[in-house]
């Protein structure tokens, strides 16, 4: 299994390689040799998860350093393909899990703030609709505006709904009750990478004391510190923003167009997930049950 | 004959008479873990000289896992430092030294500051404090790294000057804080007024079995010199030397077990004391 595991991080590395800034590609890969490891430790006739990680105990009383993975057992195929079945089950059911928890959060006639377009958080309004009456207003997310998307799926399911500009954000925050959003990708520290002008709003929140709720399914969590500050950027075509006609002024100004924003842990104060409600400090927890430390690294 | 009960009761005064040492946060930690594994092997192993024979080859691999540990964590901690950066150090740590050589090799640009990291005595601890100072110094600049030395009293100053603040620590508790040499609180404090990263390196062995709700809690065998606490002064007069840093002010904690928020340090004791 030495020979899987070095393939799937071979086929890994390019993939992540290829579009850095989808961070679920390696996470998914690193569920599947964490779920390889798992497997083989049960073959090997070892307890479970008391091995997996590093921890003060293991550095007193492990006799080596690493384990190999040499030994071939023939049932080992057979678990592994059953162990990614269930994995392919469950991230199937993740936005139902999410929206089954739509309930014990929305009240009735909450106003509730969201931006940008999120298939999580439609999923999640559009559930708790069915039982509870609230308002949405959803901040447009300029240059792409998806938020007018969001808008017009919400009201076909009869929820008031009022879209607003960015800009507006903070004057409209002190008559909201909740804030409801999506990420790209959860880092290690509970911090988010999500669309540009999220961190703006949970600012925003966080001077008028709004609870931030931020539904996400666990296999956006990724392990990743957030080191470089700039290093998860990607910017686009600066046509969202100033359109190429405008080519005189173009000439003399730089224009840019960041996809993403970094929204710093403290901002946040729960995480929806397939799994369940957690707290941002919670996430290193979250962590260590899904990848192992050696995979951290691709 | 010779029986473990012996045997643990030889190590514990072994450990009692290192203890005795300045700044014996550190030694107190490593000798309450060494201590702790050998009721672990003398559960498993009845034989006693088999059991001694065990033990000291644990202690041997202990040994080289903890000598490796300063590495590891400095391969762990030189991405967190950016090409241009400028770094805010207090007191000497061996582990910032080899995080910044490591930073050093991967061919980053950074330049440092250091504080004096005065103790208010005069005399012969403060010239030991300099010597150290010096030391500290010079190792650094070997490595071709700008430095500056500040006083203590300019952390307030040179911190909207700063990118991050790293320092090392003695000893890190239970709750995900750290004590480390007295003006680590403040530096603390400072960063996390302007929004600074405030990080931390220690190796596992350093994880105290502490909880400390604020500075009076640490213990005086900890805060003060040795030859203080022998003379039976009235420590009220005397100076600390090692202060507590909450964790709510600590940004991440790099150990040779992963890089950890101050809330999973906590787990991370758990596992070991089960």
């Amino acid at each position: 299994s030495g020979e899987l595991m070095d393939l799937i991080r071979t086929e890994g590395q390019r993939m992540t390689a290829a579009q850095p800034s989808e961070t679920t590609v390696g996470n998914m890969v690193r569920r599947v040799l964490k779920v390889i490891r798992e497997e083989y430790g049960r073959l090997h006739g070892r307890s479970e998860e008391s091995d997996q990680q590093e921890s003060l105990h293991k550095l007193l009383t492990s006799g080596g350093l690493s384990e190999d993975f040499r030994t071939p057992y023939p049932s080992l195929r057979a678990n592994v393909i059953e162990a990614i079945n269930e994995m392919l089950i469950e991230l199937e059911g993740t936005t139902d899990n999410i929206a089954m928890q739509a309930l014990e959060h929305i009240h009735s006639n909450e106003v509730i703030m969201t931006i940008g377009y999120s298939r999580t958080v439609e999923a999640f309004l559009k559930e708790a609709a069915r039982k509870r009456k609230f308002q949405v207003i959803v901040a447009e997310c300029a240059p792409f505006c998806q938020g007018h998307e969001m808008a017009v799926r919400l009201s076909k399911e009869n929820i008031e709904t009022t879209v607003m500009s960015d800009a507006a954000i903070f004057a409209v925050m002190s008559r909201v009750n909740k804030v409801i959003i999506g990420t790209k990708t959860i880092l290690a520290n509970g911090a988010l990478i999500a669309v540009s002008g999220t961190h703006t709003l949970a600012l925003a929140a966080k001077h008028h004391s709004t609870p931030l709720i931020v539904c996400a399914p666990m296999f956006k969590l990724s392990p990743q510190f957030p080191n470089e500050e700039d290093s998860f950027h990607k910017f686009v075509s600066p046509q969202e923003v100033l359109p190429f006609t405008e080519g005189e002024i173009l000439a003399k100004i730089n224009v840019h167009c960041p996809v993403f924003d970094y929204v710093p842990p403290e901002l946040i104060t729960l995480f929806i997930s397939n799994i369940g409600g957690n707290a941002p400090s919670y996430i290193y927890r979250l962590m260590s049950e899904l990848y192992h430390p050696d995979d951290y690294e691709l | 004959g010779e029986t473990i009960q012996g045997l643990r009761n030889s190590l514990r005064d072994a450990i009692d008479t290192l203890s005795r040492v300045d700044s014996s946060v550190a030694v107190s930690s490593g000798g309450e873990l060494f201590l702790r594994f050998i009721s672990l092997t003398s559960l498993e192993y009845s034989d006693y000289s088999k059991c001694k024979e065990i033990m000291i080859e644990r202690g041997e691999i202990f040994l080289t896992k903890v000598s490796l540990s300063r590495n590891k964590i400095a391969k762990l901690c030189h991405p967190f430092i950016r090409d241009g950066a400028r770094i805010l150090t207090h007191a000497y740590s061996r582990v910032v030294l080899r995080v910044l050589e490591a930073a050093v090799e991967s061919k980053k640009r950074f330049s440092v500051y250091v504080t004096e990291s005065q103790p208010d005595q005069a005399g012969q601890v403060f010239i030991n404090l300099v010597f150290t100072l010096v030391n500290r110094v010079k190792a650094l600049r070997k490595l071709n790294i700008p430095v500056t030395v500040i006083l203590d009293a300019a952390v307030g100053y040179i911190m909207e000057k700063v990118d991050l603040v790293l320092v090392g620590a003695e000893g890190v508790v239970e709750s995900g804080g750290i004590i480390n040499k007295i003006g680590t609180n403040q530096i603390a404090v400072c960063a996390k007024a302007q929004n600074k990263p405030f990080y931390v390196v220690a190796e596992s062995f350093k994880f105290v079995r502490l909880f400390p709700l604020n500075q009076q809690d640490v213990p005086d065998r900890f805060k003060y010199k040795a030859d203080t606490l022998e003379t039976g002064q009235n420590l009220t007069e005397e100076h600390p030397w090692i202060d507590y840093t909450s964790p709510s002010l600590i940004t991440l904690l790099f150990t040779d077990l992963g890089v950890l928020t101050p809330s999973a340090v906590s787990d991370e004791l758990i596992k070991l004391y089960l």
